[in-house]
């Protein structure tokens, strides 16, 4: 058994519990349908319970953290909070402007060399313009900073 | 038989559009590009690119995820030979052999054979999906109301298949996803149900921003998580790549058994491309007359891991076309990309227009094989090349790609917030051995099988034995008992494969 896994069935039963809050709020016929789906999943991890106190008798109980040996978590929270900002920033600042300010940042912190950020940046924002701009005819945030500027 | 002969013939005139070609030429490019980097994977690549066929008609839209699909598949194999990083887990039994070669200063042999096998294995799969298909088509005409309810169980019950390590967690997996389907409007009470506000949600979550999230965005996270590694320099190679006549003949038998594999390891919904790889090898060992070449630099066993895992390409496409149960991650993102189109897999698919469409699909199925071999050929010195990139500058490439592409769906923000979401539970899901997969087979299913069940009820007046009421239903339950079951078959397969 590995202690991870308590943390993953207290999490189903915590969304088990959300959304069963939000059933009970629906009419009566409507509530069956996602009730029944609650009931299988709490079934499921009831049942993943059992395996893992099972488990934990014959094999005893493992960190079950090995899966995150590798895992730095300095780099990977930077990142994930670039990304947040970047997709907070992008309404303000615009699609193309947004990303090359996210791309840059995110590859000087990861120590890519100087020549091939410019490369990657033109190759993905040709793509990009290419593929979305002109042939899907998208239109890609423009930026209400801009808007206000003028 | 006339009929279905007209429409195969229409299909390849169709096909031979010059936009379909070129739909092809892009899409196994890409699909090379995305397979040779270890980083990525066959399903996040189509996800990634899903959307880019938005805007095409949607037998040009198929083929090009097909290209990309097919092109992934053996573009795994380029970084496996050269330097013994599998591009994608299909590719793994490719490693062992063909970089063996690589060693003794035959990558161009490895590649030239692996290049060939891929395209007999990828052309004799299209064989089976001409044939079987249509059959199959016609049978789910039977099908009404109770039969798409067992249809999708079955399809649910896939998910215990699919699921890598513990069949209870694919199964929460699966049960997770069936709860996030069921956001947005009830299908028979016209009820707002958990929408949290967001008009947006009204017709439920975005099967392609759920893909995007669940496949590309959280392999982002993935990559962003560890040391950010400098891959191997490719190993520059001289030698030819065309294998001769002789060798050819050799590799002939090996080819015809692994397509048969590997065409049956497709259809069963569960398995994929990454068994079917090492059920090829052991049987290319099994049979080959130089047995004492296996684990030193066999091109016997390149091409029997290479053959079978492209044959599972056309053999996957079947159950997804016919039946609307997709197998296999990557189907269940073709498959997306088919609901896109405004079409629903399943028997509709060989009737009336829509039978142009499948048929010019699959026609666009058998050139893909071409183009991949040519372009596999003459391009491999470059892709080998491209093999290297760097996870660095993968993240925030992937990251925008993903970004632009949700954003891409409905012109709308709330896509892109969807998409982020599903990138985290992605990530959660695979580090705490969940599936997302199974998530997502449920994410397409649960529906299907709520609208199934809910009108079933409807017609019988609430009463449950119209569940029960026709030999079909019966054919599904005993479906649906095999592929709870499947798991425990695939694990007596397991040993072999590590031997």
């Amino acid at each position: 058994m590995k202690k991870t896994d308590i943390g993953v069935c207290l999490a189903m039963y915590g969304v088990c519990a959300f959304f069963l809050h939000m059933t009970l709020q629906l009419p009566k016929a409507a509530q069956i349908y996602p009730s029944c789906v609650i009931a299988l999943l709490a079934g499921l991890t009831t049942l993943h319970v059992i395996n893992m106190i099972r488990g934990a008798i014959r094999e005893g109980v493992t960190s079950g953290f090995e899966d995150f040996k590798d895992f730095l978590p300095g780099q990977f929270f930077t990142i994930l909070a670039m990304i947040i900002i970047y997709l907070v920033a992008m309404p303000y600042l615009g699609f193309y402007i947004a990303s090359i300010l996210f791309m840059t940042a995110s590859l000087l912190f990861l120590r890519v060399k100087l020549w091939q950020i410019v490369l990657a940046e033109i190759a993905i924002f040709v793509l990009v313009y290419c593929a979305f701009t002109l042939f899907l005819e998208v239109h890609l945030p423009e930026g209400t900073l801009w808007e206000v500027w003028e | 038989m006339t009929e279905t002969l007209s429409l195969m013939a229409g299909g390849f005139v169709s096909a031979l559009h010059y936009v379909n070609i070129l739909a092809m030429i892009a899409g196994v490019t890409i699909g090379i590009v995305i397979g040779c980097l270890p980083g990525l994977s066959a399903a996040m690549g189509v996800a990634l690119l899903l959307p880019m066929t938005f805007s095409m008609d949607a037998s040009t839209g198929m083929i090009m995820l097909g290209a990309i699909y097919c092109g992934a598949i053996f573009g795994g194999s380029i970084s496996a030979i050269l330097i013994h990083t599998p591009g994608t887990p299909a590719s793994a039994a490719t490693a062992i052999e063909g970089y063996q070669m690589t060693l003794k200063g035959q990558a161009g042999k490895a590649l030239g054979t692996a290049c060939i096998a891929s395209f007999f294995g990828g052309l004799l799969s299209c064989i089976s999906l001409y044939f079987f298909a249509p059959l199959l088509g016609r049978l789910a005409m039977m099908f009404g109301s109770p039969e798409y309810f067992w249809l999708s169980i079955f399809g649910l019950t896939i998910i215990a298949g699919v699921s890598s390590k513990s069949m209870v967690k694919g199964l929460m997996s699966g049960a997770l996803g069936l709860l996030l389907s069921t956001i947005g409007m009830d299908p028979m009470q016209g009820v707002k149900r958990f929408m949290f506000g967001q008009a947006s949600l009204y017709e439920g979550i975005n099967v392609t921003c759920a893909l995007i999230g669940l496949f590309s965005m959280s392999q982002a996270l993935i990559l962003a998580e560890a040391k950010i590694r400098q891959r191997a320099r490719a190993t520059e190679f001289k030698d030819r790549m065309m294998l001769s006549k002789e060798e050819l003949k050799e590799i002939a038998p090996t080819i015809g058994r692994s397509w048969i594999i590997g065409n049956l390891v497709g259809i069963l919904p569960g398995a994929g491309a990454s068994i079917a790889c090492f059920m090829g090898y052991n049987t290319a060992r099994q049979f080959s007359k130089h047995k004492e070449l296996f684990g030193h630099g066999s091109y016997e066993g390149v091409a029997g891991s290479e053959a079978a895992n492209n044959a599972v390409t056309g053999g996957s496409l079947i159950p997804m076309l016919t039946l609307g149960i997709p197998g296999e991650s990557v189907t269940a993102v073709l498959m997306g990309g088919l609901i896109i189109q405004g079409l629903t897999p399943g028997p509709n698919l060989f009737v009336g227009e829509t039978a142009k469409m499948t048929y010019t699909f699959f026609a666009g199925f058998v050139l893909i094989q071409f183009f991949m071999l040519g372009i596999g050929l003459l391009g491999c010195r470059g892709f080998a090349h491209i093999a290297r990139l760097s996870d660095a500058i993968l993240i925030p490439s992937v990251t925008i790609l993903c970004v632009v592409g949700s954003f891409a769906i409905h012109q709308n923000f709330v896509d892109v917030v969807i998409m982020l979401i599903f990138g985290v539970i992605g990530w959660l899901a695979r580090k705490f051995g969940l599936n997302n997969a199974a998530i997502v087979l449920a994410l397409i299913l649960g529906p299907i099988g709520e609208k199934g069940l809910r009108r079933s009820l409807l017609l019988s007046g609430g009463d449950p034995r119209i569940l029960f009421s026709t030999p079909v239903c019966w054919v599904l339950i005993a479906l649906c008992i095999l592929g709870i079951l499947s798991p425990i078959l695939m694990d007596r397969m397991a040993p072999k494969e590590e031997e």
